[in-house]
């Protein structure tokens, strides 16, 4: 697919520019024996020009003609397999989570909690979106009628907020069913919105137009109390329970930004700030809405996006304790834009365009890491045709009544991954295909790493590691190049190791797991601040929310076992209303987790780090056995391996020692076998001294190698063993008497000292033993050499 | 300088070559000599030395089929023997002065003779092949003499680089090895030791070499100084190789070059070739075999007989590889001609590249067959092997150089050392350190290895099966008080003096002891 995107763009600037390349040539062709620096220069000039021309509107063009095509259908819809083939970077799977309720009036997310609520004349019905899964059964909870403005579960989920009016907000206590109401002080503000929030001093914030309320809610005395109060003139604001990061917007354009966090460790009031707004001419002064402004958290940092429409450009923001530093800008090919966070992968929506474009931006980067392609749907029950199947007609045949509108107006992109068709009140998740996305990557190692972040479906990205790095060896790639690979894998593995992240147990609560940012995020995240160069004393702001993250489970896991899952979901039901909504999350991870034990052992993965012994049983053996021919490019692999692991002080199991070994041994390399084991490079251990007596049957230095090996290891049992074998008896007496090695069998001896016909070390290995060890003049292996002995000497004597 | 000490080495030693399969009709005796040293030795004596060689060898060999002479003490002489080759011998005469009576080592003559016929095997290949190619024998003369006294020469030199820098044997004798080199060992490789973060980057770096190259089969040698640090040879060919880059290739060999270089050029201002010219010109040179096979010389002097181990010859180039003018130079680009040797097991001919940055120094071997144009190709590859490897390289000489502890850095205070494992890698006390032992103390060790030699030998003839070498352990309290101190167990062996360990025989065997565990993981600690 993407060599068919390179030839088309050659083959477009071969046409497009072929006056100019023409020109250059003939200039070049003329003065070819005098080569000179800047000789056709204004020739060489012209036809760059086209090139660049060419190139920079290919991305433009692409997306132009998929949004064309697309337009030109919009009431078909045949979006997104026209291009691509049936590929895509992202997707969402079939069927959606259906919220559609009689008589709903509307759906409201609260991502706090993860739960999508749809609110009836007096009942909220809840659907849990985390694990994320289609047959999910919706909670109701009972709260008097009236108009809602918006919805939120408190924390510990015990008691919902409605936001009724400009001056109201209704709080219900789940269990008790009892109510009560907080207003407005004065009619000159009103209320923009509230959120609960784990700070330790309050439990909910109210913003409104003239600040921020941090108030207390008291369910005992049915009275909410104000804790404290931010004045600010506000005219919007824009939260999520991710970032615990809320940004008000001030000023007449509304560009000016006050942010509080307001996390479990305290509040944090950052610098004021001013959004970056071009303008299109000296007196257009555009204003900035409330949909321009996203908050991402993206491996622990929070960042900010903001759509500057008349530069078509989306300005980056990322937020330090004490500071605000711009990142750059990413382009926009649509007037609309929204964003997702997919595993830390950034997902710019170019809605008109109908494309998503990735970034992974840990790097600072601001490359895309994909072509622009649209999300994709999967899943539906196939078609009679076996082809990926087309979105608009699969839909009008199977959910007749709705249409569903791939980048429609429809379309609702929630915080982080989540997309709400509001017409046919059903909501997707965004799933990333990472097997796409490193196929359309040619650089390896850039490629492992971008995987190696990468925690949703950990086992799955695990496996797709492994099989790149063994493609990758097995097409010959030069040593250096393979070299970076490992070390990617080697320092993530480190890392991981380090951080204790591997086997994380996942039942953290919720409210501690906003202490911090997992450890390896603040890690990284501490050694960019160096980079950014705002300085030691600024801490960035962290994340609270990724824990939550790997708390997902993949939803095709979830559907596999489908009928456990609804089992679970309704047998916790009846938990719910005595507990809490979190412990029925847990409640069904569990049920999940009886139903499929190996499964278990996967998802709790929650890195695809790849330990050396992963490495060895998943690379090097499969490499191993289909290479064929001179093995010293695996040996080589295997030497850069060796380095990457000792430079991160990772300890190797004799495995792959062994392994080397036999390598090397099957094609004689026993110079370089020699070097390895004397320099240590495969460190001494048992098994390989083992390996190497196994192969002193080719070569004798290798006996002597393992020899010393045992020594030095202080096997002394092995090494008398040994000796003896080789004959050397005497010697291996003298060493058993010095290190008291007793355990090796007399008789072996005596008989060594009886091959070598000598009556006179027999006699003397005959006296040691019976010296040595106390009472062997009694056994019956002594009777035995002792009349041997004399039959020999009666037979000299004779 | 050549001439004078020619001939007065002349008075010490004769070296000679000859083939027994060649010349054995009356009269044609003279066909079997392929080298003779001094070549101005008349004809008579030189056959005479050789008719009572092939005469030993013939009568041993009725007792001993396998191994005939090795050595025969005569009075005035010591004849040493050395089957180069199946029925080609080397034979060295030397003479037996009152200083050096009993003294010289055989073993150590022996060991030369070995080292020469290994060095001309790696750059002619086998003396038998180049007989079979051209069977009247002229072309193996016509290389062997060049060579052979551009390896003497090399004695010299070395001799007089030791006077130089450590104010030893004044004089401008050829150096035999004597009692003096007892604490060291020819044929064997010096080895560096190192850590193993530092091995696992040479071998890296090895193997990105070996990769860079493009085909699979190249090996390569890396030293450190005058060190050993890596090889994929085989050992013989680690052997001859490593000696032949000590002698020319290192950068202490490439220094010491330029050093003397002026006071060389002076001298060799009358004639060409020094060595060489010393040879067809001094003696009177009679018989047509050599006056053909000298003027056929003169001619061809240039094109075809190569002198690998003439002397200053090697320099540095910009890109790092070394570089000589030996082998001549391409025709149309002023690049010189890349050295092609043999590799002894398989008899493969490989091209011989040697990079050098600072004290490290890379020899890459490349097969000629997997290089199809020439010294083009092998640009190509050293270009590579820049470009994949060179800031391996310089990370490699930086980390080397920082585990170096100098030129004393094998020293051990308190001890005199000699440490060979399996015959093929030596470590010794530094020669500057060695010098410091009384003469008796020389002697006596001297006197005991060439015990310890026979001992070695007997056993291995009576029991060539068992691998189980002889266990020696021998202490000899020499004239001076000095303890001299023979350790051998399986196939490691130990020679060392101790000079100032006066006291008693448990004393010095403790001092072995302590010694053995320390610097050689208790290999020699018996109980």
């Amino acid at each position: 697919m993407k060599e068919r995107n390179t030839t088309s763009t050659l083959k477009r600037i071969l046409v497009n520019c072929s006056s100019q390349a023409k020109e250059y040539g003939g200039c070049v062709a003329k003065k070819v024996p005098e080569v000179e620096r800047d000789m056709c220069l204004k020739e060489f000039l012209a036809l760059k020009n086209c090139m660049q021309n060419v190139c920079l509107t290919s991305v433009f063009c692409y997306i132009k003609n998929f949004s064309m095509s697309a337009n030109a259908s919009s009431s078909q819809l045949t979006v997104g397999l026209s291009g691509s083939g049936g590929l895509s970077h992202a997707y969402v799977q079939y069927p959606p989570l259906k919220c559609n309720l009689p008589g709903s009036r509307g759906l409201y997310y609260d991502d706090a909690n993860k739960l999508l609520l749809s609110p009836t004349s007096d009942q909220v019905f809840s659907w849990k979106t985390v694990p994320f899964s289609p047959h999910v059964a919706a909670t109701a909870d009972y709260i008097n009628e009236g108009p809602v403005l918006s919805i939120r579960y408190s924390l510990d989920a015990k008691s919902i907020a409605v936001h009724r009016s400009n001056q109201e907000i209704q709080f219900f206590q789940r269990e008790t069913r009892e109510t009560f109401t907080h207003m407005c002080k004065s009619e000159s503000e009103s209320i923009l919105g509230f959120f609960w929030t784990d700070c330790p001093v309050c439990d909910l914030v109210v913003v409104k137009t003239s600040g921020l309320d941090l108030l207390t809610v008291s369910f005992t005395s049915k009275s909410v109390n104000l804790v404290e109060t931010k004045k600010l003139s506000v005219n919007w604001y824009v939260y999520t329970h991710g970032s615990r990061l809320v940004l008000l917007a001030s000023g007449m354009q509304c560009k000016t930004l006050t942010g509080f966090q307001l996390s479990s460790v305290g509040i944090v009031r950052l610098p004021r700030f001013e959004m970056v707004m071009a303008k299109s001419d000296a007196n257009s002064k555009p204003v900035l809405a409330a949909e321009d402004v996203f908050i991402i958290t993206v491996y622990g940092r929070i960042y900010c996006l903001q759509i500057d429409r008349v530069a078509m450009q989306l300005h980056s923001y990322r937020f330090y304790r004490d500071a605000v530093v711009q990142q750059g800008s990413l382009p926009m090919f649509s007037s609309k834009i929204s964003v997702s966070v997919v595993d830390n992968v950034l997902l710019v929506h170019q809605v008109d365009a109908r494309v998503s474009i990735l970034y992974d931006i840990f790097e600072d980067s601001r490359a895309p890491i994909s072509a622009p392609l649209p999300l994709l749907l999967r899943g539906l029950p196939q078609s009679h045709t076996g082809r990926p199947v087309n979105v608009g007609e699969s839909l009008d045949r199977n959910s007749s009544n709705h249409e569903l509108m791939f980048y429609g107006d429809d379309w609702t992109f929630l915080v982080p991954d989540l997309i709400c068709d509001v017409a046919s009140k059903s909501v997707w998740k965004i799933h990333l295909d990472l097997e796409v996305i490193s196929s359309s990557s040619s650089e390896v190692p850039s490629n492992l790493e971008f995987l190696q972040r990468r925690k949703l479906e950990a086992s799955k990205t695990k496996q797709l590691c492994l099989a790149i790095t063994r493609a990758f060896i097995l097409e010959r790639r030069p040593v250096t190049m393979v070299a970076k690979a490992i070390d990617v894998l080697v320092s993530s593995y480190s890392h991981s190791v380090k951080t204790c992240s591997n086997l994380k147990e996942t039942k953290v609560d919720e409210a501690s797991a906003s202490v911090g940012t997992n450890a390896s995020n603040s890690s990284r995240s501490a050694k960019d601040e160096s980079r950014v160069g705002v300085g030691d004393k600024s801490f960035n702001l962290s994340a609270s929310d990724s824990d939550d993250q790997s708390r997902e489970i993949d939803s095709r896991d979830l559907q596999k076992s489908g009928k456990e899952n609804l089992l679970g979901a309704e047998s916790s039901r009846g938990e719910v209303q005595s507990s809490s909504l979190h412990t029925q999350q847990l409640g069904l991870g569990n049920n999940q987790l009886n139903a499929n034990n190996s499964e278990r052992q996967d998802s709790q993965l929650t890195s695809p780090a790849i330990s050396p012994d992963e490495m060895y049983s998943c690379v090097f053996v499969p490499v191993g056995e289909e290479i064929v021919g001179d093995p010293s490019y695996l040996v080589a692999i295997i030497v850069e391996f060796l380095r990457s692991t000792n430079s991160e002080k990772i300890k190797v199991r004799p495995n792959i020692y062994v392994f080397t070994i036999q390598l090397l041994v099957r094609y004689e390399r026993f110079a370089e076998l020699s070097l390895l084991i004397i320099n240590k490079v495969l460190e001494p251990s048992k098994e390989v001294a083992m390996q190497l007596l196994e192969s002193g049957h080719q070569n004798p230095q290798m006996r002597k190698l393992a020899l010393d090996m045992l020594r030095q290891l202080s096997l002394h049992h092995d090494y008398v063993t040994l000796l003896v074998q080789d004959g050397c008896y005497l010697e291996a007496l003298r060493y058993a008497r010095k290190h008291k090695v007793t355990s090796v069998r007399p008789s072996l001896f005596l008989e060594a000292a009886l091959a070598s016909k000598d009556s006179q070390h027999l006699a003397a290995v005959l006296r040691f033993f019976s010296d040595f060890i106390a009472g062997f003049r009694n056994t019956p292996e002594y009777q035995d050499y002792f009349r041997i002995l004399n039959e020999m000497n009666t037979g000299l004597a004779v | 300088m050549g001439l004078a000490s020619v001939n007065t080495a002349s008075e010490g030693m004769q070296l000679c070559i000859f083939d027994l399969r060649r010349g054995q009709q009356e009269g044609q005796e003279l066909d079997k000599i392929l080298f003779f040293f001094p070549a101005d030795l008349p004809f008579a004596t030189q056959l005479s030395v050789i008719g009572l060689s092939e005469g030993l060898i013939t009568f041993t060999r009725i007792f001993s089929p396998d191994a005939a002479c090795e050595v025969i003490e005569a009075e005035r002489h010591s004849h040493v023997f050395y089957e180069a080759e199946s029925d080609i011998w080397m034979v060295m005469v030397v003479d037996k002065s009152k200083e050096s009576k009993a003294a010289c080592q055989v073993d150590a003559l022996r060991k030369v003779l070995k080292e020469v016929h290994s060095l001309f095997v790696l750059f002619h290949g086998t003396m038998r092949s180049m007989l079979e190619k051209e069977t009247s024998g002229g072309l193996i003369r016509s290389h062997l003499y060049p060579f052979i006294t551009d390896y003497l020469s090399a004695y010299q030199k070395q001799s007089l680089l030791c006077n130089c820098c450590w104010d030893f044997l004044i004089g401008r004798k050829l150096q035999l090895p004597s009692f003096h080199d007892c604490l060291m060992e020819r044929g064997t490789v010096q080895m560096l030791t190192v850590g193993r973060e530092a091995a696992i980057e040479v071998q890296s770096l090895v193997k990105v070499l070996e990769c860079s190259a493009g085909t699979t089969s190249c090996y390569s040698l890396v030293l450190f100084q005058d060190l050993l640090v890596s090889t994929t040879l085989s050992p013989d060919d680690t052997i001859s190789l490593f000696t032949y880059a000590v002698l020319r290739l290192t950068p202490h060999a490439l220094s010491s070059g330029a050093t003397s270089w002026s006071y060389l050029q002076r001298t060799n201002a009358g004639s060409q070739v020094p060595a060489l010219s010393t040879i067809t010109n001094s003696g009177s040179v009679s018989d047509n075999i050599y006056r053909s096979r000298d003027a056929s010389l003169d001619q061809e002097n240039n094109c075809q007989v190569k002198r690998p181990l003439h002397h200053n010859r090697w320099f540095r180039g910009n890109d790092g590889f070394l570089a000589s003018d030996i082998w001549g130079t391409d025709n149309g680009s002023q690049t010189s001609v890349t050295p092609i040797v043999y590799l002894q097991l398989t008899e493969e001919r490989m091209y011989l590249c040697a990079y050098q940055h600072k004290s490290l120094t890379i020899i890459l071997l490349v097969p000629v067959s997997s290089i199809l144009n020439g010294e083009q190709g092998l640009s190509l590859v050293k270009q590579q092997v820049l470009e994949n490897a060179s800031l391996k390289m310089l990370m490699v000489e930086e980390k080397l150089s920082k585990g170096w502890g100098g030129e004393n850095a094998y020293h051990v205070s308190g001890y005199r050392y000699l440490l060979v494992d399996d015959e093929r890698v030596s470590r010794a006390s530094p020669p500057a350190k060695v010098m410091t032992l009384a003469k008796e103390s020389l002697l006596a060790l001297s006197k005991l290895r060439e015990e310890v030699n026979l001992e070695k030998k007997r056993a291995k003839c009576s029991s060539s099966e068992v691998n189980c070498d002889k266990e020696l352990e021998i202490c000899v309290r020499a004239k001076n008080g000095a303890w001299v101190i023979a350790r051998t167990s399986r196939g490691k062996e130990l020679y060392m003096v101790l000079e100032k360990a006066s006291e008693t025989l448990l004393y010095a065997a403790d001092s072995v002891e302590k010694f053995s565990n320390r610097y050689c993981s208790g290999v020699f600690s018996l109980d």
